[in-house]
């Protein structure tokens, strides 16, 4: 096993040499495509995303809400309340190119879809409409799965605002 | 007398009584001397307590301030601050004397250059007295104790990079400078050990360890045997510093122990904080997940009920254990409503030992490590207090003393 885990990391370490990093991000993004849900940071920032007095199936078809459907695997501040959308980032932002996929499951339709999320990048925190789901979110070691890392990282401004997931098709 | 006399007689009894009372009182302050006149002052820090708390708030509704608070959990009174930027990553010297931060400015404030920086705060005075400049690659991503570690010695810091690609930089603290920059072919942090040795945690269930000379250059690697499953029981990257090196703590509870005092990192058989009854359905979680006071041998584990996917949950009891035969000593439960349920745990290292748990609710809990009472709740330390580091804890760090300096 140690000579595979060396040989693994030989490898890795000549690809990162042949290729610049968004190719291998890219990449990264397409293999993720048939994995299942990703997700991203810690503790409860559910502040208003997770009002008690909104009906959970109601919750689900919010945009505004940490349990709509589509951010099963999203984390940090939801654009929907930062001036983008579900799938927009707000103005004078910019998305980051680092994308990681997932697969969200929608009640409404019984059909799961690939969803990808990206970061907006290029202002501070909005600090609005925290939301934490961590379901089958890795730690650090498996930084494709994991949402503790800021993905502004490779933005020219790698400040973090706001978080998006965007449909990308349905799933098998 | 008839009635009517009697009242305006004593109507006017009352007034003249507060005539003179007010007489009075007035006559006594106006003799009291003034206030003396007052000089305006820096106030200076005593010496350093085994109960003072580094506090590292994330502050992430506006990530570009973060900051350490200096904590008194004797005096309950905040000492000082250090700014800490934007993600820091934040160690303290192992002599207790210095706090490094790792963080990232720019140029105007909220947008601009970007420049990744070290910097240096003296622990007296929590002036900062240098910097080392980075290249612009530093991890940003939550705090853990291994974005940036000194070696046991002090003579090397060491910096965790991620562009996403993973590497680690090696500074020179004493001459502010950066030695080199090591490629950790996707093995994230730095784990130092002895005086030149630094390991990475990597996706395979693996550490990698790398060896580095007074240039900073790589002299040679290794891996260690696989000891976590990344897909069925990940383990957090939070380490707790043991006797002899650090333990990590699984999603599900076992805790692995890893021998650093060799030359090569040495995994112990791990062991499990829960009951066949109780995996799966009890787990720890949040940002610092445990802490172990190395003299009593106590572990402190926050733990909660819940399931998949809640390994970022705080908890809400704590659960104690003696680390020589790992038996659970007690559970004491957390006011998890009322102060919101514990991110991160501390302990100090004294013979007094305190508990420090901070909440999601930003409340800071300092309880007794012996007996579990709840002794202060501190308001709102900050926004998001997600890493509390003690001088004495560094202490413990300095495992590995073997080995040869390069």
């Amino acid at each position: 096993m140690q000579s595979l885990d060396q040989l693994f990391e030989n490898s890795a370490r000549s690809l990162a040499k042949r290729t610049s990093r968004r190719s291998v991000l890219g990449a990264v993004g397409r293999l993720l495509t048939a994995s299942v849900a990703l997700p991203l940071l810690p503790f409860d920032r559910s502040s208003r995303a997770l009002a008690a007095d909104v009906p959970a199936t109601q919750a689900k078809d919010d945009p505004k809400s940490c349990d709509y459907w589509k951010y099963c695997a999203i984390d940090g501040f939801l654009c929907s309340c930062c001036g983008g959308s579900s799938h927009s980032c707000p103005p004078g932002t910019t998305p980051s190119p680092i994308t990681w996929i997932g697969t969200c499951h929608n009640p409404n339709d019984g059909r799961n879809y690939i969803v990808s999320y990206n970061d907006c990048c290029g202002k501070t925190s909005c600090g609005d409409c925290t939301c934490n789901r961590n379901e089958r979110e890795k730690p650090l070691y498996r930084a494709s799965r994991n949402n503790d890392l800021n993905w502004c990282m490779a933005n020219s401004d790698v400040n973090y605002h706001c978080s998006v997931s965007v449909i990308l098709g349905v799933a098998g | 007398m008839t009635t009517r006399v009697c009242n305006r007689l004593l109507f006017a009894l009352t007034l003249v009584v507060g005539a003179l009372s007010r007489a009075v009182c007035y006559g006594a302050a106006t003799q009291r001397p003034p206030l003396p006149v007052e000089q305006l002052t820096v106030e200076q820090l005593g010496p350093q307590s085994p109960h003072w708390a580094y506090v590292v708030d994330e502050a992430f509704l506006n990530e570009i301030d973060s900051r350490v608070y200096l904590f008194d959990a004797d005096s309950y009174q905040r000492l000082g601050q250090i700014g800490a930027g934007f993600y820091p990553g934040v160690t303290l010297s192992p002599d207790g004397r210095t706090t490094a931060v790792a963080t990232t400015y720019f140029s105007r404030g909220s947008r601009g250059a970007r420049t990744d920086v070290v910097e240096f705060t003296d622990n007296k005075t929590l002036g900062v007295t240098g910097e080392i400049v980075l290249p612009p690659k530093r991890a940003l991503t939550l705090p853990t104790l291994f974005n940036l570690a000194y070696s046991a010695d002090s003579r090397y810091l060491f910096v965790a990079y991620i562009t996403p690609a993973a590497s680690f930089g090696v500074l020179d603290p004493v001459g502010k400078k950066v030695l080199g920059e090591v490629d950790t072919a996707g093995c994230v942090l730095v784990i130092p050990s002895g005086p030149n040795h630094v390991s990475s945690i990597c996706e395979s269930g693996r550490l990698l360890t790398v060896s580095v000379d007074s240039r900073g250059k790589e002299t040679s690697r290794s891996l260690s045997a696989t000891f976590f499953d990344p897909d069925t029981d990940p383990i957090f990257v939070q380490g707790i510093p043991t006797d002899n090196g650090y333990a990590f703590l699984s999603f599900l509870g076992q805790i692995h122990e890893i021998d650093f005092s060799g030359p090569q990192p040495m995994v112990q058989p791990p062991w499990m904080i829960v009951t066949a009854a109780e995996r799966g359905r009890w787990r720890p979680g949040g940002v610092q997940v445990a802490a172990l006071h190395r003299k009593l041998r106590r572990w402190y584990i926050p733990m909660h009920e819940g399931g998949e996917g809640s390994h970022k949950a705080g908890g809400t009891q704590i659960w104690v254990f003696d680390a020589r035969t790992h038996e659970r000593l007690a559970r004491w439960p957390v006011p998890a409503k009322q102060q919101g349920s514990v991110l991160a745990l501390q302990v100090s290292q004294d013979d007094h030992p305190l508990v420090f748990a901070a909440t999601e609710q930003s409340n800071m809990l300092v309880l007794d490590a012996m007996t579990g009472e709840l002794r202060h709740v501190e308001s709102h330390l900050g926004q998001t207090p997600w890493l509390v580091l003690t001088a004495e804890g560094a202490k413990g760090r300095t495992v590995m003393k073997s080995g040869t300096r390069p």
